[in-house]
């Protein structure tokens, strides 16, 4: 029975395709974009997050930690991660450290997709496999995908377009959207951003597109890391080339990645980079309209 | 004022009470009523005295608010004889008082048990409340009648019941008080003339004189008169307007005698005089639904209605709109489009939901049922057929706080229960269920007894005459409304800390007697800390599967709660007095207030800490979203209660840009068995009270760059940010 480890499931999900949804973010990832804003999910393992700010909060208090976190002189955070022992979490007086990743069959989460079929039956939505990267379990995403259309619901997969043709050759029949990332047009820049070329993630795009899937294609764009001209052209070519595209939109960066990278023990890459600001946004839609990709819109 | 009022009362104290009320209608009316201000289109605005005749102000039937006489008399306005004649009142109506003779037959036990008036400060499983509240009256009746109308009606009954000669005192009675309407009328058109301003106030009086003397012609008319009946009768719920007053606006406008604009302008000064009554929890406006006569007409009055709510910004009238199958589709756009503009209004019921579950509830046709009405908080009743009041309130978080303590209040330690055994001897769950269970039970049967004691005081009080002649069947039976006239004389029982009871049991069932974690009494002795140095174990019972999350566990609990307490309280009915009697499970703040005398509960709840707010989860404990929040919602049978209200709070974003998806989530919601719903547009101050206390926002989502976030979860400054961006 396919298993996956399940970052979250989160119902009534309006952003992740049509009408009402659930999504199932599954951990791991086989790329580690600069400006990812879940990089709690790039690691394919149980990770633990301490909300800092809570246990500064907390030890500020003057409580002492089971968890081994204490501040130092200047007042920052000091903790050994490499000593965590998840049984002294339950110790925690706030809710403060959580557990992320969890083993689960495909048949218990498609047991809580389907609580709320009522819902996607009415606004057009259904079941959303996203993450991480969903196509990094193969094997369980396309159980889920598989048993969820026997379900009679509508799928979408959000994915970065980085894995074996084979394997999307294998759950396009079970997909009704695919949500498709878009990062950068020149491979070597795609490389630095994201740990990998894009040319693979080209060919994949390419073959849906020649197999008739439906595509909408998703442009993360990152103030002064990607969003220069050349790759505002790349997404206009794309867009002519393939018009049978469902859309393309802008995913415009936040940083919200950021705290939660600390969370986790992880860097966070573009520290420091303010969100988009609105005027941001409007920019690079009027460029990408100038440039005759019409259809493009904030996602 | 007070004093007439008095010295009235005293001469006819021995009369019969529908002539006794008749003239003490006089006493009060007009001396209470308030001239037209500026900008009204309607005359009719009103303040109680301290002492009068009502169905629930200062309590009901005969009032005295006597802390307001003890001001007046420990201030330095009145001469010594004034003082003598306020102190001689304030003694005799501490006696006469409707509620005091209610008082003054208290039983031992009710004595023991309803001990705790002002539920607003001792600390109490149950409390009285005295009121005969949420009257509907036949508005559609009065303005088809007219005043000459039911002149009319009641004279012909009069004249067929001439053996009875109570029922010929209550006609004489009813027919003063049509005489009191006309004159009242009259009354006002004299001083608008007085002070006339201009056209309007012209036209104000003259509409006054003509309803004094003919049924209403005009949507103008119409109003006027069914206004005033509301002000004078006492009742603060104005009955399904669409279909009384539609027929008006129609007429009017086809016909060219008003423009819709007019038409707005009369609503729109109609809801600031219904606000002007200041009545906070009442003031509810009916729209839409099954059983409307004139389905056509009372639609293009409750678009027009809607948008008089847009358009006036205040808290009243609450105006609910009631939704069906098959309903005319611009009326429910209307609504969301009201909704989403952040008004709160209007709340939104299930009639394909409500109307058989009503039928069930109160054992009446679906026809019958089609006329429910929601009133006050939310508590139902059948239009001009029925009488519900709800007359006490219980706690039952307070009911398991005493199981818990054996009779005891976990704060003070003062007996507020039964005796119902020590906890270190519940070596099962069920045997606290058991200890939980017998006081619910007793403190229902002592609030049954209480409401029928208050029913027979109003009946003896009088016959309510101006509700009775807008009620069925008092004028045919030529009864009091509250003696043998009103066809199904029934009580409600407000419940309040059901979803916090149960979330309490299923954690201590868990943590207790599954995981054997620790024992009861250390529980109890936890609880009784508030938690101090076991913010571990608190945090432990508030991660226990809760309510609201579409857990099937959490919500098995509620639900096994639930109809303990329904099935409860419907048993007490039939007896003499009492038709029906049903809970409502309500939305008010008296969740939180009745919390701060509540000890820390088995939910991870602190003391004092408000309650969660009728059938919704408690504040934080709704975690998975609002569909999972729903199916929760949807497992409680809406038939074995008499109104229940629940609250959403849905971000300004899903009404501007994913209508489609928002119209979806309330159509499914109502078909998978949803009754109502109120929705609250999350405003600029609930993200910052997010900020401020996020373990009771964890519901609201937020559109962050390309993706959906629970606001709660994100840091600070990204808080910060999305506050700065967002615009309410």
């Amino acid at each position: 029975m396919a298993t996956g480890l399940i970052l979250d499931v989160q119902r009534f999900s309006l952003h992740d395709g049509p009408g009402i949804r659930t999504t199932v973010f599954l951990k791991g990832c086989p790329l580690r974009c600069l400006w990812c804003h879940n990089p709690e999910s790039q690691q394919r393992r149980v990770q633990y997050s301490f909300d800092y700010g809570k246990c500064t909060l907390c030890l500020q208090e003057g409580h002492e930690c089971p968890n081994g976190v204490s501040l130092g002189p200047d007042g920052a955070v000091l903790h050994d991660r490499t000593a965590i022992d998840p049984s002294t979490f339950d110790r925690c007086p706030y809710p403060a450290v959580a557990v992320l990743g969890r083993e689960r069959t495909a048949e218990d989460v498609l047991a809580e997709v389907m609580r709320d079929q009522a819902y996607y039956r009415r606004s057009g939505g259904g079941l959303t496999l996203s993450g991480g990267e969903p196509m990094a379990q193969f094997d369980f995403a396309l159980a889920l995908a598989r048993a969820a259309k026997a379900e009679g619901l509508h799928v979408c997969l959000d994915t970065c377009g980085h894995a074996p043709w084979e394997q999307y050759a294998a759950i396009a029949p079970y997909v009704d959207l695919f949500l498709y990332d878009y990062k950068a047009t020149d491979p070597a820049l795609h490389r630095r951003l994201t740990g990998a070329g894009n040319e693979d993630i080209l060919a994949n795009l390419d073959a849906l597109m020649q197999a008739g899937a439906r595509v909408i294609l998703r442009c993360p764009l990152v103030p002064g890391v990607n969003d220069d001209p050349a790759h505002l052209d790349g997404i206009a070519a794309l867009a002519r080339r393939y018009p049978g595209l469902a859309g393309v939109e802008i995913m415009a960066y936040h940083a919200m990645g950021h705290h939660k990278a600390l969370r986790v023990g992880q860097r966070a890459p573009l520290a420091g980079l303010p969100t988009a600001a609105e005027a941001q946004k409007a920019a690079w839609l009027a460029a990408l309209h100038s440039r005759g990709c019409t259809r493009a819109r904030l996602g | 004022m007070e004093l007439q009022f008095t010295e009235t009362y005293r001469r006819h104290q021995h009369d019969h009470p529908a002539i006794r009320e008749a003239c003490c209608l006089r006493a009060q009316f007009p001396a209470i009523l308030r001239p037209p201000e500026q900008g009204d289109l309607f005359a009719g605005r009103i303040e109680f005295g301290a002492v009068g005749f009502s169905p629930q102000d200062g309590g009901f039937g005969y009032f005295c608010m006597l802390d307001r006489l003890d001001r007046a008399l420990a201030g330095k306005d009145l001469d010594p004889e004034e003082r003598a004649q306020v102190a001689e009142m304030r003694a005799f109506w501490a006696r006469e008082a409707s509620a005091a003779r209610v008082r003054a037959r208290f039983t031992p036990e009710l004595a023991r048990w309803l001990s705790v008036e002002n539920w607003e400060v001792g600390p109490a499983v149950a409390y009285p409340i005295y009121r005969m509240l949420g009257g509907c009256l036949d508005f559609d009746k009065l303005v088809r009648l007219g005043l000459p109308g039911l002149r009319e009606e009641v004279r012909r009954h009069k004249a067929v019941h001439t053996d009875d000669p109570d029922a010929q005192q209550v006609y004489t009675g009813m027919e003063m008080a049509l005489d009191l309407v006309a004159d009242v009328c009259c009354w006002y058109a004299d001083q608008v003339e007085a002070t006339a301003a201009g056209r309007t106030d012209l036209e104000m009086a003259a509409v006054l004189r003509r309803v004094a003397e003919a049924p209403p012609a005009t949507l103008r008319e119409a109003i006027q008169l069914s206004w005033l009946w509301a002000l004078l009768s006492g009742h603060r719920n104005y009955g399904r307007m669409d279909v009384y007053l539609g027929d008006f606006l129609a007429r009017d406008l086809d016909e060219g005698r008003i423009t819709e604009a007019e038409a707005l302008a009369m609503l729109q000064s109609l809801w600031r005089l219904i606000r002007a009554r200041k009545l906070i929890f009442d003031g509810r406006v009916i729209l839409g639904g099954r059983g409307r006569r004139n389905e056509v007409n009372a639609d293009r009055f409750a678009l027009l209605a809607m948008e008089a709510t847009r358009t006036v910004r205040e808290t009243e009238p609450q105006v609910t709109l009631r939704c069906y199958r098959g309903m005319n589709p611009a009326l429910w756009e209307k609504a969301l489009q009201v909704i989403g503009e952040g008004r709160t209004y209007p709340i939104l019921y299930n009639d394909d939901v409500n109307v058989p579950a009503v039928a069930r509830a109160f054992g009446v046709s679906e026809a019958e049922a089609a006329q429910y009405m929601p009133f006050s908080c939310g508590e139902y009743v059948l239009d001009h057929a029925s009488y519900g009041s709800p007359n006490g309130v219980l706690n039952l978080l307070k009911a398991l706080e005493a199981a818990l303590h054996n009779g005891h209040d976990g704060i003070t330690g003062a007996p507020i229960g039964l005796g119902t055994g020590d906890p270190a001897g519940f070596t099962r769950f069920e045997d606290l269920w058991e200890a939980y269970r017998r006081q619910v039970e007793h403190f229902v049967r002592v609030c049954a007894q209480f409401q029928v004691l208050v029913h027979e005081e109003a009946a003896k009080a009088g016959p309510f005459l101006l509700t009775a002649l807008l009620y069925d069947d008092c004028i045919a039976r030529g009864r009091g409304m509250f003696d043998g006239g009103v066809r199904a004389l029934g009580g409600t029982l407000e419940v309040y800390g059901l979803v916090n009871a149960a979330d309490s049991l299923a954690a201590i069932r868990q943590v207790v007697y599954e995981e054997r974690r620790l024992t009861l009494p250390e529980l109890v002795a936890a609880l009784d800390a508030d938690f101090a140095g076991r913010r571990p174990l608190q945090r432990h019972l508030a991660e226990c599967p809760k309510y609201g999350n579409d857990d099937d566990v959490a919500d098995a609990m509620l639900l096994r709660v639930y109809r303990h307490v329904c099935g409860t309280i419907s048993a007490q009915a039939g007896r003499p007095g009492l038709d029906t009697y049903l809970p409502v499970i309500i939305n008010n703040s008296a969740n939180t207030v009745l919390g701060r005398r509540t000890a820390a509960s088995a939910d991870g709840r602190r003391a004092g800490a408000p309650m969660a707010n009728a059938n919704n989860p408690s504040g934080g404990s709704d975690r998975s979203g609002i569909t999972a929040m729903l199916n929760s919602l949807v497992k409680l049978d809406p038939s074995l209660h008499a109104g229940a209200v629940q609250n959403l709070k849905l971000s300004r974003e899903l009404f501007t840009t994913r209508l489609p998806e928002l119209m979806a989530l309330l159509e499914t919601y109502f078909e998978n068995g949803g009754t109502q719903v109120m929705i609250t547009v999350v405003s600029r101050g609930d993200l910052e009270a997010a900020m401020r206390e996020p373990e009771k926002y964890p519901h609201i989502f937020v559109r962050v760059g390309g993706f959906t976030a629970r606001f709660v979860r994100l840091e600070r400054d990204v808080q910060l940010e999305i506050l700065s961006r967002t615009l309410y």
